[in-house]
């Protein structure tokens, strides 16, 4: 099933393009990250995408159904979580999740929600008195309270500290244990490597690349590096590395970029075996990071 | 097309009614969600009642019984409904006012908008725990005019009460939308509202009933809906000898008037 169906997408503001013809989709029960740089579409995607706004050009279609079309219709079936949004003043935890419930035909039992966002034993406290992490808990519980299909996050542990950011991608992580669809945006590469099945990046109104978080860095064209403890003789120069890998030593380290990780690790092994160089010591394999990948795609690779 | 407009046609009028009823369900269940909110903030609630109690028996004790100058009315029974409506303008235009700027402030009203909840059933939720609340103000300010000084509403009157009443909490609240709408901030909501209706109130002679001004502004203030509200709550204690029309329509004027600026500016954020 797929959830979310975006091709040509255009948004223009005035003069100005904020998004140039954008494809994707969001396959059902997976979480998506969208990524991108401050200012490159994130937030406008998805406000088009959850039915507040009117896209320029383009079709977008959101659990079956176009969201400029159909907006109350959708909003019973999806869960949104913005990047910045307010509590009534006088609520309490379980109380507020019980008024949001009220807005809805389906319900989920209030007792779940807060098991689902763990705030279980803060059901009475008022929500003023919440820390940040909790209250960002609280805003999912609030998305999840009509037991939508899919769920908008967007940025949802800007500004956290290590603890809250994990219980929140904990949560994120129960959603997708409960069969929802998450579409999450961030700027936070470990966040997209924790929680992302697929990703896209967003630069300049455009996807630059889309696929699974392997394929995206696959994308890039980051080499793998391959390290190990420089022997002996490599380092006093008197042996020369195998003559078709890439291989530099600094500091008693060789390194070896590669594009084809088998044949680089075949070859260095032949050779160390010829030269009785015996096990290559720390010998260790890096696959390239989603990070590595993003500052290559993204800054053009100036780092 | 025919056949999709014949299967149609018999599915039309349940659809709308489920929708209708399910508004009405919503907006009765966050009338009640308001109220709990309200009487919550006990000190919030006590003020709203204070102000205009405190005012009622301050005006009824300073100001001398007996037949006001000039006419056969007892000053009572119409400093009695002139402070009934001092508090359907405070509960309806400034509380009013005052809370949704600080839940559009807040980001609360941009959060309900995520939900499904229709925009009517909110508004009419909030509208419908703000006239509950001046009803109890009112049933508050009557029963010491009552006990206190004697003003005891005519039987007869009991219609231009009710309907004032509905009407005003109607007008003020619609009031009360729009200038949320107009209030940049959270902070400023309150002082506008007071500096638009005070000055008007007590031109209107809301505090004290033999307050005079130059004809050309009581034409004004008479256009203004603070003075048409009291007349007509003042008609429910003693029949006016003038009972006119004109009250009625200028309320309904600012009614719509502020209905209409509400809908055209009323923001989510």
């Amino acid at each position: 099933m797929i959830a979310i169906e975006v091709s040509g997408l255009t948004m223009s503001y005035g003069d100005r393009r904020v998004l140039d013809g954008i494809d994707f989709e969001v396959r059902g029960g997976e979480v998506f990250c969208l990524l991108g740089p401050n200012g490159a579409g994130k937030t406008t995607t998805i406000e088009i995408l959850e039915g507040f706004r009117q896209r320029t050009g383009g079709t977008v279609r959101v659990l079956d159904m176009d969201p400029a079309a159909q907006p109350a219709r959708l909003r019973e079936r999806i869960g949104i979580v913005l990047q910045e949004c307010g509590f009534p003043r006088q609520a309490r935890v379980a109380e507020l999740i019980d008024m949001w419930r009220s807005y809805y035909t389906k319900p989920r039992p209030l007792g779940e929600l807060l098991a689902v966002v763990e705030l279980t034993a803060d059901r009475n406290a008022q929500v003023r008195r919440l820390s940040g992490g909790q209250r960002r808990r609280l805003d999912l519980a609030l998305a999840l309270a009509g037991d939508p299909d899919l769920i908008f996050l967007d940025e949802p542990t800007t500004g956290f500290d290590p603890e809250s950011r994990r219980r929140c991608w904990a949560a994120i992580e129960n959603l997708r244990a409960l069969g929802k669809t998450v579409l999450l945006t961030t700027h936070y590469l470990d966040e997209v490597e924790r929680l992302a099945d697929r990703m896209a990046i967003l630069q300049d109104g455009r996807i630059q690349v889309a696929g699974t978080v392997r394929h995206v860095a696959r994308q890039a064209g980051v080499p793998t590096r391959i390290s190990f403890t420089a022997p002996e003789p490599l380092r006093a120069g008197s042996l020369r590395p195998p003559a078709c890998l890439d291989v530099s030593v600094s500091d008693g380290i060789a390194v070896c970029s590669t594009a084809s990780t088998a044949i680089a690790l075949r070859e260095l092994l032949a050779w160390a075996a010829e030269n009785d160089l015996g096990d290559l010591d720390d010998l260790s394999v890096a696959t390239p990071t989603l990070e590595d990948a993003y500052l290559q795609l993204v800054t053009g690779g100036t780092r | 097309m025919t056949v999709m407009a014949l299967n149609r046609q018999p599915l039309q009028w349940p659809a709308l009614r489920r929708t209708i009823r399910r508004t009405i369900r919503l907006a009765v269940s966050q009338a009640l969600i308001e109220q709990r909110s309200f009487w919550r903030s006990a000190e919030y609630a006590l003020f709203t009642f204070a102000l205009p109690l405190a005012l009622l028996l301050l005006i009824g004790s300073t100001t001398a019984k007996g037949y006001l100058p000039g006419t056969h009315v007892e000053g009572q029974m119409i400093f009695v409904p002139s402070i009934i409506a001092f508090g359907v303008i405070v509960a309806a235009y400034v509380n009013l006012g005052a809370k949704l700027a600080t839940l559009r402030h807040d980001g609360v009203l941009k959060r309900i908008r995520t939900t499904p909840l229709p925009a009517s059933a909110y508004l009419s939720g909030v509208l419908g725990s703000t006239a509950a609340t001046t009803l109890a103000i009112t049933a508050c300010t009557t029963v010491i005019g009552v006990l206190a000084f004697g003003a005891v509403p005519r039987v007869s009157g009991i219609a231009e009460l009710a309907g004032g009443l509905v009407l005003g909490v109607v007008c003020f609240g619609s009031l009360g939308l729009a200038l949320s709408s107009v209030a940049r901030s959270a902070e400023s909501a309150s002082p506008i509202a007071n500096a638009s209706y005070l000055p008007v109130a007590i031109m209107s002679g809301i505090f004290d009933p033999t307050f005079s001004v130059p004809g050309w502004l009581s034409v004004v203030v008479g256009l203004l809906p603070v003075r048409a509200l009291a007349q007509i709550l003042q008609q429910g204690y003693t029949p006016a000898e003038h009972a006119s029309l004109t009250d009625l329509y200028v309320l309904l004027a600012w009614s719509a008037a502020g209905c209409a600026f509400a809908a055209w500016r009323f923001r989510w954020n």
